[in-house]
């Protein structure tokens, strides 16, 4: 099994592509991570005494105005910048770790794509090229070739986000220095907001991602079974990757109506989003989301290996 | 241990209605060239896909080496390597990193040496560590055989090798086959040409529509060899009393008043004519069905190329 497996890990770096995503990665970390540096707000020591001023400054706002929707809009303003003052959090500075969770975070849905391109080529150019048919005929059950090709894929899986963590780290060091792990950090995004610890908060969302990231591997993977070509199997590879990023949130709102859309894949394949919500879809934990992408990642894993034991090799 | 590198029994391959191969039943004795011979489409490929069980059969067995696929498939593959087709490799790889692929894909273990080994007997030293895509097709030909010996095989399948090669090449190719043969390497070989089958094989197996119409032999020096002839002579009925009498374990078939076909033993078919000629029987022509074969295949071929045209 390890010669199976050694094999290949040699065919996916003996592409240039594999290596290419690799570069990629760290090449967006560090465009989007100067981007972030240079054209988004910049903190101010004195950010403290300036908040306070634009609190008394709302509040005159407030007192002024004459509509009722406008009275509310500035107060919530006002609550928020109190809660910033009385946490100590500025909510402009750019820490390393802020970097971590922003540019980092946001490079990891391309190591997704990369690695469902990688995963859907990985069977299907067997076949596209022809090399199936002597990749067979070796003393070796089908089913212990494809868990090896399997394998090598989860490793580069997890080489890529290696890559995305280190490589993320290094960077946000250069271009923002130092800073503290355990730093209180404010974040409001679509999925919810909180006050976290920056440092823990990145290696939970990266904790998450993994599960979902396994999943669409798995799913890649059994396209690259199903497919005897490679362009079609990487297309509807991709094709699923952002129709699942977009349907994911149609089926959130369909949850509400109907329980059985709480149990399609869909809204699953994103656990980040426990990063910030102890519940989705009203009543869904991270272990009951867990489960449901357990049950779906055995039967695409029962699909992918009784498929490819039965069929027949005819190109 | 089994006498036989190859045996195939009962072989059938159905792919919807249809019969791909039907009952198909042959045996490759050790460091023996054995031949398929079939026009294109006659199932060949698929005989070959089944054995080294790249599709599924329908029905039969096949046993390598005295091993069963169903029951010992490890171990079956293991004694086997194989061309199916035109050789396929990662172009993006050298012919080395090829070669080191399949090494490591065997159940035993290959010496180091043994990569530079086939490589020099392919004739590839000066390209080995080039890329495959910048190989000519005799090149991957050669590649392909490199990696169906690595493992030293005891049975080697090829289908339909020569196709691409040029005639140096293909002579080139059949000393070589005969050199691993002599070695003690079994050898099972497609094609669609009869002068093919004739030069390279021992033995041959004509496939017409998936099913084997007749083996023939090639080998004309071993004595002991059933050989099939025909006695063109003035009486057929008393010529084939006679021969039953002295020559019991011939076969014999009479073919209208004046021929008889019999199978016998290379070196009594002359006792056979004596025999006939001392009881005053005329015998006009003996005529080696060898030849009528080569009519057999030819008519085959000939009806392919007509359905072709039409
Ligand atoms: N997967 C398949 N589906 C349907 N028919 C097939 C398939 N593979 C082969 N055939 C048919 O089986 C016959 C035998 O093909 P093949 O074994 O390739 O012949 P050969 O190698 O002797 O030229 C052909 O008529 C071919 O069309
Ligand atoms: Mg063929």
């Amino acid at each position: 099994m390890i010669g199976l497996i050694q094999n290949e890990m040699m065919k996916i770096f003996g592409k240039k592509a594999s290596w290419i995503y690799m570069v990629a990665i760290v090449l967006a970390i560090l465009i989007g991570g100067i981007i972030y540096v240079k054209f988004t707000e910049d903190s101010n020591p004195n950010w403290r005494s300036e908040m306070k001023a634009e609190v008394t400054q709302l509040e005159a706002q407030v007192k002024s105005s004459k509509d009722k929707g406008e009275k509310e809009f500035l107060q919530r303003e006002i609550e928020q910048k109190q809660y910033y003052l009385k946490e100590n959090i500025d909510p402009n500075s750019k820490t390393s770790w802020h970097f971590m969770n922003e540019v980092v975070m946001g490079v990891s849905s391309l190591v997704t794509l990369f690695v469902v391109i990688v995963g859907s080529a990985n069977v299907s150019a067997e076949f596209s090229d022809g090399t199936i048919k002597q990749l067979l005929i070796r003393p070796h059950r089908r089913w212990s070739v494809l868990l090896s090709k399997y394998i090598a894929m989860v490793l580069y899986a997890l080489m890529m986000v290696a890559v995305l963590v280190v490589s993320g780290y290094l960077i946000s060091i250069i271009l923002c220095g130092n800073s503290d792990f355990n730093m209180k950090m404010y974040e409001m995004t679509l999925d919810g907001q909180k006050i976290a610890e920056a440092g823990p908060q990145f290696f939970m969302k990266i904790l998450y991602l993994l599960p979902s990231l396994f999943v669409i591997m798995t799913i890649a993977f059994m396209l690259s079974t199903l497919f005897k070509s490679q362009a079609l199997a990487v297309g509807i590879g991709i094709f699923v990757l952002f129709f699942s990023s977009t349907v994911g949130g149609l089926i959130v709102m369909l949850a509400d109506k109907y329980t059985w859309a709480k149990f399609l894949i869909f809204p699953h394949l994103d656990l980040k989003i426990f990063a910030f919500q102890d519940k989705i879809m009203g009543n869904i934990t991270l272990p009951m989301s867990l489960g449901i992408l357990g049950v779906y990642y055995l039967i695409f894993i029962v699909v992918t290996f009784v498929f490819f034991q039965k069929r027949d090799i005819s190109i | 241990m089994s006498s036989f590198a190859l045996e195939v029994k009962s072989l059938t391959k159905k792919i919807g209605k249809k019969t791909i191969v039907d009952n198909v039943s042959f045996q490759v004795k050790k460091g023996e060239i054995f031949g398929l011979l079939g026009p294109n489409g006659a199932g060949k490929t698929t005989i070959i896909r089944m054995i080294v069980s790249l599709i599924n059969r329908s029905g039969g067995e096949v046993i390598i080496n005295g091993r069963d696929l169903d029951d010992e498939f490890t171990l079956a593959m293991d004694n086997l390597g194989a061309i199916v087709e035109n050789p396929e490799f990662y172009k993006y790889l050298s012919g080395y990193k090829n070669l080191r692929h399949y090494e490591r894909m065997a159940l035993s273990d290959i010496p180091g040496s043994r990569i530079k080994e086939v490589t020099e007997l392919v004739g590839l030293e000066e390209a080995i560590h080039d890329k495959v895509k910048t190989y000519s097709l005799g090149m991957r030909q050669r590649l392909g055989v490199a990696q169906a010996i690595l493992h030293k095989p005891s049975l080697l399948i090829l289908d339909e090798p020569t196709n691409g090669l040029d005639p140096q090449g293909i002579r080139e190719f059949r000393e070589y086959l005969r050199k691993l043969a002599n070695e003690g390497t079994s050898v099972l070989v497609s094609s669609h040409l009869l002068s093919e089958m004739q030069q390279m094989c021992d033995r041959f197996a004509i496939i017409e529509r998936g099913k084997l119409v007749v083996i023939s032999s090639m080998n004309e020096e071993k004595e002991t060899d059933i050989h099939d002839v025909e006695f063109e002579v003035n009486d057929s009925v008393r010529a084939a009393d006679l021969v039953r009498r002295y020559f019991p374990d011939a076969g014999l078939a009479a073919k209208g008043l004046q021929r008889l076909s019999i199978s016998a033993a290379r070196d009594t078919i002359p006792e056979i004519n004596r025999m006939l000629v001392e009881n005053e029987i005329l015998v006009y022509e003996i005529i080696n069905v060898k030849a009528s074969l080569e009519e057999r295949f030819l008519e085959i071929t000939g009806k392919e190329r007509e359905a072709y045209q039409a």
